[in-house]
Order: C-alpha cells, then structure tokens, then sequence
C-alpha cells in the first residue's frame, strides 16, 4: 500500500486537499488555486497570487511618467495599447494637458485595435481550456494580422510604448486604413465562425451555462468591472459613463447580459468585438491630417525629427529628457484618480505627485485584482471541471494581477 | 527480399549518434510561460510560425515527461523556488531556453522582486534578447539546443545541484552510461 | 440596472451631504476631475464609508480600489506617515468618490472588509506592501510576497533593489573534471 492510499484511508474525514499551479496549463501562467474536494465536488478554494509580482508600483516612483508608459506595456501583456493610453490620459489629466484632434482618434483606434487582440485571445483560450482546440488556432490568425498591424505602427509587435504624456510617439504608416479594414473583415467572419461553432455546441454549453454565476450585488461588493460586470447586468462602461479621447462623437452599444454565468462572459466578449469593429471603422472616418502631439512644449515631448534640426526643439526635448534640476514634467503637488476602459474593465491609475519629474506614488488599479477573488467563492459547490471553465471566462492576466 | 536487398536499407551507425539525432528533432518543451513572453511563446506554436515543424509541437506542461525548459517572462521572488523543483524534477538530458531580456538578465525590471537572471540558479542553454523576442528569434534559439542535443552537450551536465538531500527519484538521468550499458539490443554482437 | 451617466452637480450634492453629517471631523475636502476626495483620521474613516453606502440618496455601493500611500518627506505637510486611499463609485449619483484617511506607522486602522468584500485583498495587499495593519480583518496575511518575506517593500525607505533577497536561492555548482559524467 503506498503512503498516500494509506493517508486517504486514515482521514476521518472524506474531503481531499488538492493543488492546481502554478504551472498549469489552465492556470494561465502563474495562478495557484488550493481546493478541498469531496469527489468531484469541490467544498473550498483559496486563491494564492503573487506568483508575478514584479514591484510595478516601487519601480514607478523612480522612474519619470514617460518612462512608466514603457513599463505600462507590461501590465496587461494581451493588450498593452490600452495601458499605455490609459497612463498617458492620467499623467495628462494631472498636468491638465489637452491633447489634438487627430492624437485622440488615432489613441481610440488602437485603443478599440486592442481590445479585439485581447477579447479574441481569450474567447480562443477559454474554448481551448474547454477542449476545443481549434478556435484559439483561428483566433490566433486573426491577432498575428493585428500583430502586424501594431508592428507597423508602433514598430513592435507585442510592447508597443506607443504613447507619450502628450501625444502619441509615431504618426499612423501609409496604407493603415486599407490594411485595418481588410483585418476587419476577417475577424467579423471569425466572431461569426466562433459563434455558429459554440452558440449551439451541447458539450460547450452544458459546461457553460448556469456555471460560475455572480449575481450583480457581488459585482458591486467585490468592485468587478468590464465584460464581467455586464454579464451580470450591471451596465458600467466608463466609456459610455464619462466619455474619453473621441467616444461621445461614436455610434455604439454597451452589450448587457443579465445571466452573469460563464456562458453570459464569452458572449458578451464576442459581442463587444462587434462593437469595436463598429467604433474602429467609425474612428476611421475621422482621421483628419493635424499635430500628433499637444503643442504644449514645456510638457509634451516635441517631434523627434524636429530635435535633429530645430534648436528649440532639442532644448525642449533635453529639458523634458536628462534628468537635473527642475527638468522632466512638473506637475503641482496634488493626486489624481483616472480611470479608462481596458478590455477587462476599469483600469485606473492612481498618482501622487510630488512636482518633481517622478511621480511620488503610481497606484495601478488593475481590473484583474479586483474582478479574482470572487473565483474562489464561485468554485465552491463546483464540480472540479467547471475550475477551467470559470477561469478561462475571467480573463485573469497575472501581469496586472500582481503587478 | 534477399539480404543483399536487405543491406541497401541499413545504416551504421553509433547507437549514441542515433539517439541524439533522434532526441534532437523530438523536443518535448516544457513551456514555463509566466509574462509577456509567454504570448510570444504562443504565438510560435500556432498557426503562422509552427513550431511543429522543428518537431516541437507537443507541449507536455508535465516536467516529468519533457526535455526542454523553455524559461519565457519575469521570475518573481515566490517563483523561482517553483522553477526549481520543475527543473529538478525533468529527466535528463535536459536542455534550458531563458527567453527574453526578464529571465535572462531581470530585463527593464531592475528591483526588489525580480530575479536578474535565471541563469544563477539553473543552468541555462541558450538566451534570447529582446523584450519580448520575435518569435523568429525563439525559433533560432530552438534550432541552436537542437545543434545542442545533436553534439550530446547539455549545460546542466556541467552542475550539480547544491541540495545534497535532493530525492534522486525527483529526477532520474537516462544519460547515464549505466542507463545505456544495461539495455540489452538484441543479436547484439560484442 | 445601468449606471448613471456622469454628472458633475451631483458632485455638489454629495459634498453638502458629508459636510452635514460629519462636519469639523473631515479633515479636507476638493474637487477632482469626476470625483470628491475626502481626508479624514484613520478611526473616521469606517463611519465615512458606511455612510457613503448606506444613505439611500447617495449609495456609493461599488467599491472600486483601495490602495496605500507613504508620505515620509513629502512636500506637503501630511498629518499621519501613510493614506489608505478608497475609491468608491455611485451608480444611482453616478460620480465617485474618494476617502482618504491617515495612519501612523505603528498605529492600525478599522477594516472594511465588512462594508465591501472586494476590501479583502486590497487590504491584505497594503499590508503586504506598506504594513499597515487593518483592525478586525478576518485573514490579515502577506499576499504578493512570499509568507516568510521580511520588510515592507513600498515604504520608502526600503531600498529599490531590495536588500539581498533575490540573489538567496539554491545555486549550481560546477562539477569537477574528474567527476563529469562520460559520452554515451
């Protein structure tokens, strides 16, 4: 008889204590759940983080708010765009900096860019955690043509650091709109394709539907937001609530389901690719020739081709730059909350500011930490195989988990 | 068939050349995917850079049954004790890929929770830059471990581990010349 | 069951609110970009956010971060070392709000992880990182960093490369010459 048959025999009681991470396949990389299970019945479960925790906040106090914008890409590795767009507004708001025309649209086009990349990787992830490998192979079609897209803009595929405090870094490449549209048109036909496969695939909803339900006195206790949130029926966008950049001149629809079961989070994910293709191919339309960058020298970063052969240009840029006295942003000693809409919800970012060109205290208030804990009260009553699929719905990234 | 017929279809060759040739285009990662790296990692198996060409598509996320630790992301501090064990308790040969500018070195992460550089406290095959590499770079860095495997090199036979306890069954060694000496081909001739 | 459209009047409304019931307690109050910041005294700070959610007219029920700031040698005068910073949003007023309550750094402030179950964790997590400690928290445990971890890395006076824990694991020795195993 071996030690563990041994163990089991002698408990008194009939529960069995069981570990999954953090290197699981399920585990989207560094989650650890601990769970105590009778059978197949799972009767506790304790999340353990911090598996990533990468001192995001500490290294942002000695660092200038330019600079954060490239960690910022590291946050939430499936749509970095939305980071870095939702630092630069903060930083903005805190300057009191207004940023032009054309910045906004181009920041809300990448913005909408992003969250199809990373709403697409997670309905792929989500069906192939529930054994359907196919669909992340189509997904993952669909998000190497944005890639390339984000590499013609930005100049990488994955950490883009495409915003500055002020502006964006680069102007949009020749032939972007032509590109944009066809990769529209593929991943209209791929959420359709993802529908007509799972919509009514038995083995996918009996896994699905009625798992994992959070009802909307949790989404406000627990602070969840985003696809979570309204799949719960609780309606809160900020980009409807208290538009940002371009959404209040935008035609679109915030999908609301009322179920908040594991089935309502991967609708409402396909449904709000739709809405971003919507909002992207309106965006495009008001692409209009103007300055990529506020023209606020003492606190945007001035054209980089303008340093190599405008004087002014390269005193603004060194000033703004080189570290030394009264140099880099300034803003008043104050503190500012400012939230934008990331794929998975409210992304805020919290800064103190000190007035020098570093930030006193960069609080990152990342929809991931605030929408996991109410997973272990879900699996509890669960069968064991509903620990995936609850998972998979989340979206969790550890990136922005643990910061 | 006669045998003369027969001896057209035989190849001589050492019985060590042709396992590491054969290991060499079979390595089964262990993918230790924790960051942005992971993604790319990703990305290199799927549909538009197909790491099943090179032989490496079987993606076992039990370190019992894989041969390649492929390090990609940052390793916190509550991490690598994690890491270890995995790698402790892959068979050897063993081969390590720490993937992108965070394993191999901490990366832009310069502080108190990050580890600069996997390669302190296991060893490391091959390194990758860029944060987060190309996925044509971790196809390069694949091809260089299976140059590697082909030669019968591994770094990790060059260290021992400093736990002196360790359960040896953690991670058994089919390199061994034990291991080779006490398969029995049969008609072998001496 | 959607949220209110923001509305910068209401910001007003909510001001005037607190302002009557708490009065000379608040220690500050202003007017951010859409939402009102309050500072109180660490043992105010429960009452403040029971009152936030449970007055029917102002409902600031979704709890939505709470998070810990350390003021050694700030520019600014504080009256405590650290804030415990909490932002709530109201879906029936449809702004938020912000309370910020100061804590000295040996002293501990009551938890409301009663009012808010989403306070667990950011609770754990400031004191994880800045030690402060959350009086009648049902699990008060370290979070990010490993349970055997010593220090509170966001203060600031803990150095930014840490202090020798991340070279202090297990490491790999050479093998000598004569032990290296042989070439199949």
């Amino acid at each position: 008889m071996y030690a563990y048959d041994r163990e089991i025999e002698e408990r008194t009681d009939d529960t069995v204590r069981m570990n999954v991470g953090p290197s699981h396949p399920a585990m989207h990389g560094t989650l650890r759940v601990l769970m105590e299970v009778r059978g197949e019945r799972i009767v506790k479960a304790e999340q353990e983080i911090g598996y990533l925790h990468t001192g995001f906040e500490k290294l942002g106090e000695h660092r200038t708010y330019n600079q954060f914008i490239t960690l910022s890409d590291r946050l939430n590795y499936f749509s970095p765009l939305s980071n870095n767009i939702g630092f630069a507004i903060a930083a903005e708001e805190l300057i009191g900096l207004e940023t032009p025309r054309r910045c906004q649209v181009i920041r809300t086009i990448m913005a909408e860019l992003s969250r199809l990349a990373d709403h697409s990787l997670c309905v792929g992830a989500m069906a192939m955690d529930l054994g359907a490998f196919t669909s992340i192979l189509w997904t993952f079609v669909e998000r190497e043509k944005l890639y390339d897209v984000f590499e013609a803009v930005t100049g990488t595929r994955l950490t883009t650091s495409y915003t500055r405090v002020g502006g964006v870094a680069f102007d949009l490449p020749e032939g972007f709109e032509k590109r944009v549209t066809g990769i529209l048109d593929s991943m209209e036909d791929t959420v359709s394709k993802l529908r007509d496969s799972f919509y009514k695939n038995r083995i996918f909803l009996d896994r699905t539907e009625g798992i994992g339900i959070i009802t909307p006195e949790q989404v406000e206790a627990y602070g969840i937001t985003g696809p979570m949130a309204r799949s719960a029926g609780k309606s809160y966008d900020i980009r409807k609530h208290k538009p940002y950049l371009i959404y209040n001149e935008l035609d679109f629809e915030v999908p609301t389901y009322t179920e908040g079961d594991t089935f309502a989070r991967y609708k409402i994910r396909l449904d709000e690719m739709d809405q971003s293709i919507r909002l992207v191919r309106q965006a495009m339309k008001l692409l209009e020739p103007g300055p990529i960058s506020a023209l606020d020298q003492k606190h945007a970063l001035p054209d980089k081709m303008s340093t190599y052969t405008d004087m002014e240009s390269l005193i603004h840029h060194f000033k703004m730059i080189m570290p030394g006295q009264d140099h880099g942003l300034n803003p008043p000693v104050t503190d500012l909350y400012s939230a934008t809409e990331s794929p998975n919800g409210e992304l805020g970012f919290y800064l103190v500011s000190d007035g020098s060109s570093n930030p006193w205290r960069v609080r990152v208030r990342p929809p991931s930490f605030l929408n996991y804990p109410i997973f272990g009260k879900l699996l509890e009553g669960a069968m064991l195989a509903d620990v995936v699929a609850i998972l998979g719905s989340f979206n969790i990234i550890a990136g922005e988990l643990d910061r | 068939m006669s045998a003369l017929e027969k001896m057209n279809d035989v190849i001589t060759t050492r019985l060590g050349f042709a396992i590491n040739w054969a290991r060499s285009n079979s390595l089964w990662p262990m993918p230790f995917g924790t960051a942005c790296c992971g993604i790319e990692m990703m990305a290199t198996f799927m549909p538009k850079y197909d790491a099943s060409r090179f032989g490496s598509e079987v993606l076992k996320f039990s370190p019992r049954q894989s041969d390649l630790l492929i390090v990609s992301g940052r390793i916190s501090l509550k991490m690598m004790p994690v890491l270890q064990r995995i790698w402790e308790q892959m068979p050897e040969p063993k081969w390590c890929i720490s993937m992108g500018a965070c394993a191999s070195s901490g990366g832009v992460f310069d502080n108190y929770a990050i580890i600069q550089g996997v390669d302190q406290f296991i060893p490391v095959d091959a390194y990758m830059p860029g944060c987060p590499p190309r996925p044509e770079a971790f196809i390069e860095a694949l091809m260089s471990v299976q140059e590697k495997a082909r030669k019968g090199e591994a770094k990790s036979d060059e260290f021992v581990s400093d736990d002196a306890t360790r359960d040896p069954s953690l991670s058994p060694s089919y390199r061994s010349p034990d291991h080779f000496e006490s398969v029995e081909v049969p008609g072998a001739r001496e | 069951m959607s949220v209110t459209a923001y509305a910068k009047e209401n910001l007003l409304t909510l001001a005037a609110k607190v302002e009557a019931a708490f009065g000379e307690k608040l220690l500050g109050k202003e007017e951010k970009i859409g939402y009102m910041q309050f500072s109180v005294k660490a043992e105010d700070e429960h009452a403040l956010l029971a009152l936030l959610k449970n007055d029917a007219a102002l409902g600031f029920t979704w709890f939505l971060d709470r998070c810990g700031v350390d003021y050694v040698k700030y520019p600014k005068a504080m009256p405590e070392r650290f804030g415990v910073v909490t932002t709530l949003l109201s879906p029936t007023l449809g702004v938020k709000a912000q309370v910020r309550a100061f804590v000295g750094a040996d002293a501990s402030i009551p938890s409301v992880s009663d009012l808010f179950a989403g306070a667990d964790w950011t609770e754990r997590e400031i004191f994880d990182l800045y030690g402060v400690a959350f009086k009648g928290h049902p699990d008060m445990k370290r979070i990010l960093m490993p349970d055997d971890y010593e220090g509170f890395p966001l203060r600031k006076d803990y150095p930014l490369r840490g202090r020798g824990e991340r070279s202090a694991f297990p490491v790999y020795h050479a093998i000598p010459a004569s032990q290296a195993p042989r070439e199949p």
